[in-house]
């Protein structure tokens, strides 16, 4: 059972670890990715370089950037910065999860930020993304 | 299809360009209430004109670009690192710009490095970064 308390930055701890919730990747959800950036390549649908239907290579950005609500409420916050590494294609199939840890926080000019990194992985721990994200605490 | 004809340094990419309507921001963070993405009220009591999009879209839209370029080079083997310096709100038409910036021999591939940002239909600057991948 989790006990969800309120995202500030105090509460935050550099070095906190999140896992998220795996993640099956269907069709669907690859498809409406893409309507939602409105990206339609073939290889998402059909077949691919890869063998099979790929998912497009940020599909799982959200599962990453949505870490801390695996144990905060979230009041609000606004997205400052992003880096990726795309090691591996995400497959439509596999189950994939992201593990992340707080890395650093940090106010500047007024505003509080927290920094994570993170990988997403498929179901047999194969690293598929590795990134850094950066995020301003918007307080209740 | 990725581009096969060689790439210069200095070398400008196709934009593309991208209309961020309210349902395309739905269907991308998933319909939630006191959310300043898809909640209007929420994101004006937050001191936002409407809602936004998220800043990870414009990360969708470099990567789009740079599959486009490289093709399987950039679904494995790319990288990206991009600030979001405005936000993005629902009715916003965003161009998303790439110049070459370098080209430089990794193993057997060549590590082609763009320089990209992302504007709104006023002009300003949204997103600003770098994005890579391997040309084979």
């Amino acid at each position: 059972m989790i006990q969800f308390t309120p995202l500030t930055y105090d509460a935050l701890k550099v070095g906190e670890e999140f896992v998220s919730d795996t993640l099956l990747v269907t069709p669907e959800d690859v498809d409406t990715y893409a309507f939602a950036v409105d990206d339609h390549h073939s290889w998402f649908s059909g077949t691919s370089p890869f063998g099979g239907p790929v998912a497009h290579p940020t599909f799982a950005a959200n599962q990453a950037l949505r870490l801390r609500h695996s144990r905060y409420v979230v009041h609000a916050g606004l997205h400052a910065k992003m880096q990726f590494e795309f090691l591996e294609p995400i497959r439509v199939g596999m189950r994939v999860r992201s593990r992340g840890r707080v890395i650093d926080k940090y106010v500047r000019r007024g505003k509080q930020y927290m920094v994570t990194e993170y990988v997403t992985e498929d179901e047999a721990g194969t690293p598929l993304v590795r990134g850094q994200f950066t995020q301003m605490l918007i307080p209740a | 299809m990725a581009i096969t004809h060689a790439l210069a340094v200095g070398q400008a990419l196709p934009p593309l360009e991208k209309e961020l309507t309210q349902r395309h921001i739905d269907a991308y963070s998933g319909v939630r209430t006191r959310s300043i993405h898809t909640d209007e009220a929420w994101a004006r009591a937050k001191g936002f004109r409407t809602t936004l999009a998220q800043g990870m879209m414009s990360t969708a839209y470099v990567s789009e670009m740079l599959t486009r370029l490289l093709g399987t080079g950039f679904i494995r083997g790319g990288s990206m690192s991009v600030a979001f310096v405005q936000p993005v709100y629902a009715g916003d038409r965003l161009t998303v710009h790439g110049v070459v910036k370098d080209l430089r021999p990794e193993a057997d591939a060549t590590r082609v490095v763009v320089e990209v940002w992302c504007e709104n239909q006023h002009g300003q600057k949204t997103a600003v970064g770098t994005a890579s991948g391997l040309l084979r």
